[in-house]
């Protein structure tokens, strides 16, 4: 499903973010993305929904180059693609209703489909209740789950999350998290960059560990330090 | 038709436009000043041009005779200044009619009674479809035997030719400078909208809004920058046209305005159009300028 083949980014001012990585990821799978501030988790994200381009190497979606991909098809692409932020970047004037639609609607969806997709999303992530709400009346986790509905409406195959519980309190981060296993039990694959050693430790997915933009750990069934689980770390 | 979608593209439209109320009266203030200018422009050069058609009407050639010419050499000459078609009309005056229209003309200020003998010759007086072929066509008659000298005004005729030229070469740099004013300021308002929905527009672009999608919004602001503005312009254009345009008349009498040639229907629509285009064209820069970066 994503496949990065000897793949580098140097950004314009010389900064090496990513150093000949090599990553296989298959559909339906739920990957971790851990590693120190500014290792490169973002930036690899970045590259997979074509914010930026690898300086050297081959990025495979779902069968599509997407490092050679036309500037025009770059909307395509995005619409099979789910991305999620630790700001949960909603627009503050839109309701939950509002901001979810918005994504169908700016891609000339028909309403139809848009007042069937956008009440089923909303059921998903719990926010059928509070659909009316604007973002600011909204809790952190609320939020987030109302930018995951926006980031599922279109059915994408792919869910990707940098850092999606930056922002949550511990009892937020499980729902979240509970919340897009529920998603990757449905078939999407989900990749989720982020710091939350507890969450990592506690649900024992594949890890893949960045160092100075290089993949140096791939785990089956990882922990956020190399082997070890938090209680490990505490009692040793 | 999809409602639901008009709807909700006429909502951003609309959320766009009232977002910013002092930028938007901004823009369309300029716009429509920039509008009246160039009515006013259009206006005053269609005025000038029926007014210099108007006196290029009135050029007549005279075509003095040698005071030695014979009868026969004048039947030539009015053979051939008939044959020509270029000449609309001919007409032989006497010495003696020159002189008493001499003195019509002249009458309280040169006192023709002081003259002993008339000093006009006979001569030829004639008039040419197009004005602007009066300078060839008396350049061919001076040729003829038996004609003096020939007059028509050869300054005026020249510098009405003139003027004709240089008014619609000053007419169309003015336009295209007055067009450039408003394009920069819509596209600057455009560019403060966009500005302050790049939050919006780079959500847009993460869930895969194409780039067309994104920009008809601000093209559809700029179209309505410029049409509003246009609508003001012809407004005051209208009311102007209504109260100061006969005093003007009144004012000064002996200028020969001929506006009949401006058709005030085309002259709104071209205006409508110049204002909408305008809109088009400068929102459509300064938002791909934001898409490309
Ligand atoms: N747009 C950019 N231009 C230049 N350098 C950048 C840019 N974005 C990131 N970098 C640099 O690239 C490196 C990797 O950054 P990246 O954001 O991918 O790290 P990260 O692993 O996501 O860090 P964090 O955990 O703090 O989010 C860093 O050294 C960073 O300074
Ligand atoms: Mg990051």
């Amino acid at each position: 499903m994503i496949s990065l083949r000897n793949v580098s980014l140097i950004y314009p001012n010389g900064v090496h973010a990513l150093d000949n990585v090599n990553l296989e990821i298959a559909k339906g799978e739920f990957v971790f993305l851990v590693g120190h501030s500014g290792t490169g988790k973002s930036s690899l994200l970045r590259l997979l929904y074509r914010e930026a381009r690898p300086t050297a190497g081959e990025i495979i979606l779902d069968g599509i180059r997407v490092d050679r991909l036309r500037r025009q098809r770059v909307p395509a692409l995005r619409r099979h693609l789910g991305v999620v932020f630790q700001d949960y970047k909603l627009l503050v004037d839109k309701t939950v209703w509002e901001n979810v639609a918005f994504a169908m609607q700016v891609t000339g969806a028909h309403t139809r489909d848009v007042m069937r997709q956008v009440p089923r999303v909303l059921d998903l992530v719990g926010l059928s209740h509070k659909s009316r709400m604007y973002p600011g009346e909204l809790s952190g986790g609320e939020q987030q789950r109302s930018a995951i509905a926006r980031a599922l409406v279109n059915n994408p195959k792919i869910l990707l999350c940098d850092e999606p519980t930056g922002n949550l309190d511990p009892s937020n981060t499980s729902e979240i998290m509970e919340l897009l296993l529920r998603i990757n039990l449905k078939g999407t694959t989900v990749v989720v960059a982020t710091h939350n050693q507890a969450v990592v430790d506690r649900m024992r997915r594949r890890v893949v560990r960045l160092e100075n933009g290089r993949i140096v750990t791939d785990e089956e069934r990882g922990y956020y330090y190399l082997g070890l689980g938090q209680g490990q770390i505490l009692s040793g | 038709m999809d409602w639901g979608r008009v709807k909700f593209f006429l909502g951003e439209v609309l959320r766009n436009f009232t977002r910013n109320a002092s930028m938007q009266a901004t823009a369309i203030g300029t716009v429509a000043i920039t509008i009246v200018l160039l009515g006013l422009f259009l206006f005053v050069r269609a005025a000038l041009a029926g007014m210099g058609a108007h006196l290029l009407d009135q050029i007549e050639i005279s075509a003095y005779l040698k005071a030695d010419a014979a009868p026969a050499q004048v039947l030539a000459i009015r053979h051939f200044l008939t044959a020509d078609p270029r000449i609309a009309s001919v007409t032989f005056v006497p010495k003696k009619q020159g002189l008493a229209e001499l003195r019509d003309r002249t009458k309280g200020v040169i006192d023709t009674a002081l003259l002993t003998e008339n000093p006009l010759p006979d001569k030829f007086r004639v008039k040419v479809h197009i004005p602007e072929e009066v300078p060839a066509v008396a350049a061919g008659i001076r040729r003829l035997d038996g004609i003096e000298n020939v007059v028509y005004g050869q300054t005026i005729v020249a510098r009405l030719l003139q003027l004709g030229v240089v008014l619609r070469r000053v007419g169309i740099g003015v336009i295209v400078v007055f067009l450039a004013v408003a394009g920069i300021i819509i596209s600057n308002t455009i560019r403060l909208t966009v500005f302050a929905r790049r939050r919006e527009i780079s959500i847009m672009q993460l869930v895969g809004a194409t780039n067309l999608y994104i920009r008809i919004p601000f093209i559809c602001e700029g179209l309505l920058d410029g049409l509003i503005g246009a609508l003001l312009a012809v407004g005051i254009l209208a009311i102007a046209r209504a109260t100061l345009w006969p005093r003007l008349l009144e004012a000064l009498p002996w200028v020969q305005l001929n506006t009949s040639a401006i058709s005030p229907a085309m002259l709104v629509a071209e205006l409508f159009a110049v204002g909408g285009a305008v809109g088009i064209v400068a929102s459509w820069i300064s938002v791909g300028r934001h898409l490309r970066t």
